[in-house]
């Protein structure tokens, strides 16, 4: 009896090991094939366009041209970049707000219009996004708002609510019941129940949304570049065209612009990875 | 609207008045907290979509004030327009390739770091990467990474097999659309990654704690306990990628523009370069409209056939 | 650790409200500020938002500067402007470099002879020129004057109603002596639509001249001498020509001058109306066709020639890494490959008129059709009253703009400058570079200048066409099959 659990350990433990093996050996296959492109991004923005041409582009600076971000940085890419920062963070955290009040009571209430609201929340979020442009072109210049950082927020924070409805509905849908059932019995209403436990319980949901609209929003260029039209307007996927000619555009002052939008989000992305593995995490550690 | 007919159905049921209360309150409580988001949905989504049926049903440049009502003319097009419904193959092999790359993928990836807990987060953030690179320089990365000239697969191949070998991944059909998909793998995988670690956070950690206490290996708990837990989420992400992948535009027209002879023409890319390029904005909007209710089909199909526990 | 999380949430949700109300109250004042006359007015937004009819009392201010006199313009017969405050909406492309330069700095001498004018000038992104100029036009807010490339869309402009029609104004006033294709190409229906100002674009063959001297060939005046030449290109290790047709309309150029040099205008313009037995399955048609997939065959073009992208320079790419000795392209390469290294350009790149068609020729079949385009850019007007009279005040003004400011010797001197040839008669005498030279030459003789086919032909047979040049290349379609997609499409544009 004893003898025979010691075998099933020891297999257990020789399975995980080959496991983590072949586990290791993909995850390096996939980091490569993750860090490659992108280490070739700011590579080419250290270069001059023939040089990166002659060369070809899987080829180290040589020399290196630091130019590029010095002509970048003044033609008014921190006013590009500035605009943009406000756009996303006003549409952001009002579309969490929104996104998650909505999908409040389609997980956990019952009514009788749940299903067809939610099937119309599927429904929207296959509208194909180039179909609104020019409705939303004509109401916005219908409000006084073309050419405004404002107009931007409407479409925004629109266009990224069923999705995130969607989402934050399976998210709420995975915490169980009891919770909720045992506070109702405490007296709280539907409204303080949603404030003080769905809400801080879904938020490993909410920074999934946050990351994935934050990156669609920070590279959103069809509206904006409806919607706005005077430079000292323009948020930053806008800023591209600056360097792009009619006939030719030049690729390395281009990746420089690349490189430096991205910068922000990745180190968001390093200071805010942790929230999104609390939980389970802190468990698993120990185990 | 909302809390008249919540009310019918309450006295309907005729329940005791105790729950004929809470049933009321419950809708008036459920339209306070929608009331927001489908006001926005209203003016930014759903006006667009009924002008562009409303469009659909006219022969019109998208310019001139002379619209020419020609009814269902533009659908009866659409039924036989071999583009349209060559583009919508294009896109079903997509959607289907990509449910099968990037959320099998992404999962792996999720579970890896899971289990592997602090220590693997350089791995989570290199991942992360190509999630967050725009698709104007994936585009240009790609065009050059799958070109014929000192593109990484034909050096690869010429390093193999010795002596210059051209791998045309681009320029030829279906690979082209098989290059892309790879590609829209590369870019989307990341998000599932993090998708699928939410979810993996999201389970109590009291879950783990009694199944470590009951001898239960990780293997078998991930088996027997996370993912199944995971059935909702598992579930939106497949919609998410379906959805996706049915109205995709941004790197394809970036980086093929339908292109090589329409191998990756996407019902997307048909649709603006009709709208936007051709002076056809009545047919364009009309193949939009079929875009849309064919996604919204395919993507309620799913949703009936897929059937995950739900908690509530 | 919530606790934290929460609060993290709101601080970022705090933020967020107070940069609203900066952004908000800045942005909105932004837009309210009334054009001071200082102020630049391509920065300013306010004369965007009100209508031309009812001005801001900024503007009203600005029409103090009345007597002023249009110095530049002194004796020439041009429409007197109004002194009344006015603005004029312009949209074009010059998002960057010498251009944006040279076209800010038209509007800006404009502007200062005529202060009660104000012209807001915005530059649009190429890529999505079109649609943006669908959505406003579509949305009644169009510019007063807009930039076009001539062609399919500029007619299709013009039918819709959005393009005055400048022949009266063009044979009354004085206007710069635009050379003849130019004015054909701005011209539809027998009406002048548009002031060409963006230079002229050649089309020639672009080569390495070190490699030509390495391997020993000449200039090719035919196109037996061209193949034998590429043939002892091949033998000494190159590709002849570097093509990227992943942009479809770059394996096009080789189709239109094969054509061209095949049958004159004849089959096409034959083809383009499909009357009287016209035909894209033609004679000429099937010869560059077949012309083409032989060369293919023979290593000609670099492998997998269609998933190479023009807009990320890989033909380029090609000529400067030296696995290429020529390529065909519109002159603006010149510019491209200047401004990528002006010295690799001087001691290396020459250029040559496509070779003739000897055999053609001695059938009496003109050599000297070029492709290319003669106005480049024009711009169109977009002036009417509300009741849909023409807004006369404002085309004026349009017109004095375009054809005073922008093509005149300051604004042409400094297109020169910077590569591109005016399409106006008398500078092709004042280029300096070599290459630009011929490009001008090659130009200026030619009997008949054929539009690029994708710019000329309706939208949805470009569509077509582009495809077609894929499959061509690619040696999926034979030029039968190719000629007859041209045929069926071009019939259901002329059916429409």
């Amino acid at each position: 009896m004893n003898g025979q659990k010691e075998v099933d350990y020891r297999k257990e433990k020789m399975k995980s090991r080959i496991a983590w093996g072949i586990a290791i050996l993909f995850a390096c296959i996939w980091l490569v094939a993750t860090l490659v492109p992108f280490i070739f991004m700011i590579m080419n923005s250290f270069r001059k366009q023939f040089d990166m041409l002659a060369q070809g582009v899987f080829h180290f600076p040589d020399p290196w041209y630091f130019e590029n971000y010095v002509e970048v940085a003044t033609n008014g890419f921190f006013g590009y970049f500035f605009r943009s920062v406000i756009v996303v963070a006003i549409s952001l955290i009002l579309m969490l707000i929104i996104a998650s009040c909505a999908a409040y009571p389609l997980s956990r209430m019952k009514f009788k219009m749940r299903g067809l609201i939610y099937a119309g929340i599927v429904a929207m979020m296959s509208i194909p996004m180039h179909v609104t442009l020019i409705p939303i072109f004509k109401m916005t210049t219908n409000m006084g708002m073309y050419d405004t950082l404002q107009s931007l927020i409407g479409p925004y924070v629109t266009f990224a609510l069923p999705m995130s409805v969607f989402i934050l509905t399976a998210f709420m849908m995975t915490i169980p019941k009891e919770v909720e059932e045992s506070a109702e019995i405490d007296g709280c209403n539907k409204y303080r129940n949603f404030f003080s436990i769905i809400l801080p319980l879904s938020k490993s949901g909410l920074s999934t949304l946050a990351i994935y609209n934050g990156v669609s929003m920070w590279n959103e260029f069809a509206f904006a570049n409806t919607l706005l039209q005077t430079p000292a307007n323009k948020t930053l996927p806008l800023a591209l065209g600056q360097f792009k000619g009619e006939h030719a555009m030049d690729i390395p002052i281009i990746l420089s612009v690349l490189v430096l939008s991205v910068l922000p989000m990745i180190i968001l992305f390093i200071v805010f990875q942790d929230k999104l593995v609390k939980g389970m995490m802190a468990g698993a550690v120990k185990g | 609207m909302v809390s008249r007919k919540g009310d019918n159905v309450a006295q309907k049921n005729n329940a005791n008045g105790l729950a004929r209360a809470r049933e009321k309150s419950t809708v008036k409580a459920a339209a306070v907290f929608l009331f927001p988001a489908l006001f926005l949905i209203a003016v930014y989504m759903i006006y667009p979509i009924i002008d562009t049926f409303i469009t659909s049903g006219y022969s019109w440049n998208g310019i001139s004030s002379n619209k020419i009502f020609v009814g269902m003319q533009n659908w009866k097009t659409l039924l036989t327009d071999m583009t349209f419904w060559s583009s919508f193959g294009h896109n079903v092999v997509v959607m289907v390739f990509s449910i099968l790359l990037q959320i099998p993928i992404g999962m792996l990836l999720a579970t890896f770091l899971d289990a592997g807990g602090k220590k693997f987060n350089l791995f989570k953030v290199i991942w992360f990467l190509p999630y967050l690179m725009s698709s104007v320089a994936i585009a240009f990365l790609f065009s050059y990474a799958l070109a014929t000239n000192g593109g990484i697969f034909s050096s690869i191949a010429s390093m193999i097999k010795g002596g210059k070998v051209t791998v045309d991944l681009l320029g030829r059909n279906p690979h082209a659309l098989f290059a892309v998909i790879g590609v829209m793998a590369w870019q989307f995988t990341p998000f599932y990654m993090v998708y699928f670690i939410a979810g993996y956070g999201n389970i109590d950690t009291s879950i783990y704690e009694a199944a470590v206490i009951d001898g239960a290996t990780r293997g078998q708990y991930l088996r027997t306990i996370a993912i199944p837990l995971l059935g909702p989420i598992f579930k939106t992400a497949c919609t998410m990628s379906l959805i996706g992948s049915l109205k995709y535009f941004d790197m394809i027209w970036n980086m093929t523009g339908g292109g090589p002879a329409g191998g990756t023409e996407l019902m997307a890319t048909y649709m603006y370069k009709l709208s936007f390029q051709q002076f056809n904005m009545g047919y364009g909007s009309c193949v939009a409209a079929g875009m849309f209710l064919l996604i919204t089909l395919i993507a309620l199909l799913f949703q009936k056939i897929f059937v995950v526990k739900e908690d509530y | 650790m919530k606790r934290k999380f929460v609060s993290i949430i709101l601080a970022a949700a705090l933020t967020g409200t107070l940069l609203a109300g900066c952004g908000g109250s800045g942005s909105d004042s932004a837009s309210t500020s009334q054009p001071a006359a200082e102020e630049a007015p391509a920065e300013s937004d306010a004369a965007e938002e009100t209508p031309a009819e009812e001005e801001t009392p900024a503007a009203e201010e600005e029409a103090s500067g009345e007597e002023a006199a249009a110095s530049s313009t002194e004796g020439k017969n041009i429409p007197e402007l109004t002194t009344e405050p006015l603005t004029i909406n312009l949209w074009d492309i010059a998002t960057e470099g010498s251009s944006k330069e040279i076209q800010e700095d038209a509007v800006q001498r404009f502007m200062a002879d005529y202060p009660n004018i104000t012209v807001n000038q915005v530059h649009q992104q190429n890529d999505n020129y079109k649609q943006q100029l669908i959505v406003a036009m579509s949305s009644g807010q169009a510019p007063d004057m807009y930039i076009h490339w001539g062609g399919g869309p500029m007619n299709e402009y013009y039918n819709s109603g959005f393009v005055n029609d400048l022949t009266e104004m063009f044979n009354t006033y004085d206007h710069p002596d635009f050379i003849e294709a130019a004015v054909a190409q701005s011209s539809y229906d027998g009406k002048i639509l548009a002031i060409p100002f963006g230079g002229l674009s050649g089309c020639d063959i672009f080569y390495n001249k070190t490699i030509f001297a390495e391997v020993g060939i000449e200039v090719p005046k035919t196109i037996d001498e061209l193949e034998a030449a590429c043939d002892k290109l091949i033998e000494a290790g190159y590709v002849p020509f570097s093509l990227a047709n992943g942009s479809k309309w770059t394996g096009s150029m080789y189709f239109m001058y094969l054509v061209a040099r095949h049958s004159g205008n004849d089959e096409f313009n034959a083809a383009y109306t499909q009357e009287n037995g016209g035909t894209f399955t033609s004679d000429a048609f099937v010869w560059a066709g077949e012309k083409i997939q032989d060369w293919v065959k023979k290593g000609y073009f670099p492998e997998g020639v269609n998933s190479l992208s023009t807009d990320d320079g890989q033909d380029r790419a090609l000529l400067y890494d030296n696995t290429c000795a020529m390529m065909l392209h519109g002159s603006w390469q010149t510019r491209s490959i200047q401004d990528d290294n002006a010295d690799w350009y001087k001691e290396n790149i020459g250029v040559f008129r496509f070779p003739e068609d000897a055999e053609a020729a001695a059938n009496g079949v003109p050599q000297n059709v070029e492709i290319g385009t003669a106005i480049g850019n024009g711009f169109s007007f977009n002036c009417w009253n509300e009741d849909g009279s023409v807004d006369q005040t404002k085309l004026d003004a349009c017109f004095v703009l375009a054809t005073q400011y922008f093509n005149d010797e300051t604004y042409n001197q400094k297109q020169l400058d910077s590569n591109t040839i005016p399409s106006i008669n008398g500078y092709e005498k004042t280029i300096e570079d070599p290459n630009m030279q011929v490009v001008a030459q090659v130009f200026f003789d030619a009997s008949n200048v054929q539009l690029w086919y994708d710019q000329y032909l309706p939208a949805s047979v470009t569509e077509v066409h582009k495809d077609c040049m894929t499959e061509l290349f690619g040696l999926q379609k034979t030029p039968e099959e190719i000629g007859q997609e041209h045929d069926a499409a071009m019939q259901a544009a002329i059916a429409e």
